[in-house]
C-alpha cells in the first residue's frame, strides 16, 4: 500500500528566501506525524503545501495519490485544518462560525446542525454556543478551531501548533481530543515546538531546521540515538571544567558547557554517578534524556563529542 | 479562474454577519446621499429653476442614485475586505476549505455590489417619498439592474486597490484622488456642457459619467441607441476590473 502523503525534494521559496529546502518524507494512513523545529524552520510552509493553500515551488507532493495543488478542492474537502493563528470569524457567534464553515464544505443544513451539536459537546463548548468570539478565552477559541476543523469529518487533520498559548488544562483537553481522533483512524499531522506535545501525540517525527529535515524517527529512539539515556547537569564555575571533564568524560558519551551548566550525556549513568558521589559536588542533577535534548542538540547548539 | 457556486457561500457569510450591522449601515448609506439631495436638490435647486422642463431634483436624483451605489460598493471592498483579509484573517481560513481564493474574492465583490444596490434602493425610496419618481415601473426595475452592474464595477475596482494596499491609509489616495473627483466631474450635480472641451473629454474616461447618463435616461424614459455605447463601456471595464481584481487579490492571498 502506498503512503498517504509522499513528498520528494519538496521545496518552497518566497522570493529569495528558501523556506523548505528539498525535503522528502512519507506519511502513512492513520499515523500521527510530527514536524518539530524552532521558529522559521519551515514546518508551517510544509504543512501549508500539504493542505493545498500554498503552491509547491519545486519537487513533488502527493496527498492520497493526488498532486497537491492550490486548486485541488478534493484534498481540501477531506482535510481539517487547525491553524496556528486564531482565524475565527469575529462577526459571527460560535454556532454561526461552525454553520457557515459547514456550508463551505457543502454539508446540508440538517446534517450540519447535528454535527455542530456533537462537536460543541466534543470540545466542551456547549454552554458557549450563542456567544460571540470575543467573549471566549484563548483556550475556548482554540477548542472552537478544533471543532471547526472536524466539521467535514476529515481523513487528514493538520494541526499547526494547536496549543500555543494555552494553559495546561486546555492543552491536555486538546491532546486528548487529537488522540481520540487518531484512535478513530484519522491521519494526523502536527507541527509543534513543544517536545512534550510531540511525545504525547506523535508516532513518528522529523526535526526540521532552516528548511531541512535533520532527523526522522520514533521519538524514544531518536533520544536514545542522539543523546543516550541520562543527562547529568552540573551547575558549576567554568574554571572547574577541565578537572571535571578529565574525571568524568570517560564514563559519558558526550559533554557540553552551556552558560552556567556543564552537561554530561550517558547511555548508562551508573559509573558516572558513582564518580559523582566520590567528587561530592553540590548542585548536581540527574534526569532521563528527553526529546528536548535532541532538539537543542540538533537545532540550537553543537555538541562537543 | 477557479470560480464555482461557492461564491454564494461567501456572500451568505457576509449576509449572516451583516445582520448585526444592518441598522448602522442603513443609516450611513442613507445620510450622505440624503445630504446631497437636501443641500443641492432643495437648497441650491431653489435657485436653479427648471432643467429641461423639470425641477432640478429630477436632474439630480438619477445621478445621486448611481453615485451612492459607487460609494457603498467601493467602501465595502476597500475597508470591509481589508479588515477581513488582514485583521481577521478570514480569507486564510476560507481558502483552506473547498472555497477557492477566486470564489472568496468574487463572493466579496458580489457582496460589495449588493451593498451598493441596498444603498441605491434606499436612495430611490427617499426620492420616491420626496415625489421624484421614475417614469414607469420597467424604468424603475431597469435602474435596479443598472445599479447591480455599477456595483460590480466599483466593487471590482476597489478590489484592485485593496490587493495592493499596505494599510488603511492607502485607501485615501483612491477615495480622495479618484472617487471624490469622479463625483464632481461626472455630471451628477450639473451638466458638463459648460466645461471646457478637454475637461469634457476627461470626464469620458470616468465610468461614473457613463453610469449617470444611462441612469438619467432610464429615469425619465428617454431611451436612445447612443446609451448602448455608454453601457458597453461600463460593461467591458467591469469585466476587466473583475478579472484583474480577482487575479491580484489571489496573488496577495496565496503565497
Amino acid at each position: 500500500m502506498g503512503a498517504f502523503i509522499t513528498a520528494k525534494d519538496l521545496t518552497k521559496k518566497y522570493g529569495d528566501l528558501t523556506a523548505v529546502d528539498r525535503i522528502s518524507f512519507e506519511i502513512q494512513e492513520g499515523e500521527c506525524f510530527g514536524f518539530l523545529g524552532p521558529n522559521g524552520a519551515g514546518k508551517t510552509s510544509t504543512v501549508r503545501m500539504i493542505h493545498c493553500v500554498s503552491p509547491v515551488t519545486s519537487g513533488t507532493l502527493t496527498v492520497k495519490g493526488m498532486p497537491a495543488h492550490i486548486d485541488n478542492r478534493a484534498v481540501k474537502m477531506m482535510t481539517g485544518v487547525i491553524p496556528q493563528e486564531i482565524t475565527l470569524d469575529n462577526d459571527l457567534t460560535v454556532t454561526e462560525n461552525l454553520a457557515i464553515f459547514a456550508k463551505f464544505f457543502d454539508i446540508p443544513g440538517r446534517e450540519a446542525k447535528k454535527r455542530i451539536a456533537e462537536l460543541l459537546k466534543f470540545v466542551e463548548l456547549e454552554a458557549k454556543r450563542s456567544s460571540k468570539i470575543d467573549e471566549l478565552s484563548t483556550g475556548m477559541k482554540r477548542r472552537l478551531l478544533v471543532a471547526r476543523a472536524l466539521l467535514n469529518q476529515p481523513k487528514l487533520i493538520i494541526a499547526d501548533e494547536p496549543t500555543t498559548g494555552l494553559d495546561p488544562q486546555a492543552r491536555h483537553l486538546i491532546w486528548q481530543r487529537l488522540r481520540q481522533l487518531k484512535a478513530q483512524g484519522t491521519t494526523l499531522i502536527l507541527t509543534t515546538q513543544y517536545m512534550e506535545e510531540a511525545q504525547q501525540l506523535c508516532d513518528r517525527i522529523v526535526i526540521m531546521h532552516q528548511g531541512k529535515i535533520l532527523r526522522e524517527g520514533l521519538p524514544p529512539k531518536l533520544v536514545e540515538e542522539e543523546i543516550g539515556r541520562e543527562v547529568i547537569e552540573i551547575r558549576i564555575n567554568k574554571d572547574e571544567d577541565e578537572r571535571l571533564i578529565g574525571r568524568l568524560a570517560p564514563f559519558a558519551c558526550g559533554h557540553e558547557r552551556v552558560g552556567d551548566t556543564l552537561y554530561f550525556y550517558c547511555r548508562d549513568g551508573h559509573d558516572i554517578l558513582k564518580k559523582l558521589v566520590e567528587l561530592d559536588l553540590p548542585n548536581t542533577w540527574t534526569r532521563p534524556a528527553s526529546l528536548e535534548d535532541v532538539f537543542l542538540k540538533l537545532t540550537g547548539r553543537g555538541l562537543i563529542e | 479562474m477557479n470560480l464555482s457556486y461557492r461564491i454564494y457561500y461567501v456572500f451568505l457569510r457576509n449576509m449572516v454577519s451583516y445582520k448585526r450591522f444592518v441598522v448602522p449601515t442603513f443609516l450611513v448609506s442613507l445620510v450622505e446621499p440624503l445630504f446631497y439631495l437636501i443641500t443641492f436638490g432643495i437648497g441650491m435647486g431653489a435657485y436653479m429653476g427648471y432643467f429641461g422642463g423639470k425641477p432640478y431634483l429630477y436632474f439630480l436624483v438619477p445621478g445621486v442614485l448611481v453615485s451612492s451605489v459607487m460609494m457603498s460598493s467601493t467602501f465595502e471592498c476597500l475597508y470591509g475586505t481589508f479588515v477581513k483579509m488582514v485583521h481577521e484573517k478570514l480569507y486564510d481560513s476560507l481558502i483552506a476549505t473547498p472555497v477557492s481564493a477566486e470564489d472568496a474574492v468574487a463572493g466579496d465583490i458580489a457582496w460589495g455590489a449588493f451593498r451598493g444596490l441596498v444603498s441605491g434602493s434606499l436612495m430611490m425610496l427617499v426620492a420616491v417619498i420626496m415625489g421624484i419618481i421614475p417614469v414607469s415601473i420597467p424604468s424603475l426595475l431597469l435602474l435596479l439592474v443598472l445599479m447591480v452592474f455599477i456595483g460590480v464595477l466599483f466593487a471590482s475596482l476597489a478590489m484592485i486597490v485593496t490587493s495592493v494596499s499596505p494599510s488603511f491609509d492607502f485607501f485615501n489616495y483612491y477615495t480622495e484622488l479618484i472617487i471624490t473627483p469622479m463625483l464632481f466631474f461626472s455630471g451628477v450635480f450639473f451638466p458638463l456642457d459648460k466645461f471646457p472641451a478637454w475637461m469634457q473629454k476627461l470626464s469620458e474616461f470616468m465610468p461614473l459619467t457613463h453610469a449617470v447618463k444611462i441612469s438619467r435616461a432610464v429615469f425619465s424614459g428617454e431611451y436612445q441607441a447612443k446609451y448602448i455605447w455608454n453601457f458597453l463601456i461600463i460593461f467591458v471595464l467591469e469585466i476587466v476590473a473583475f478579472v484583474v481584481g480577482i487575479r491580484m487579490m489571489k496573488k496577495r492571498l496565496i503565497k
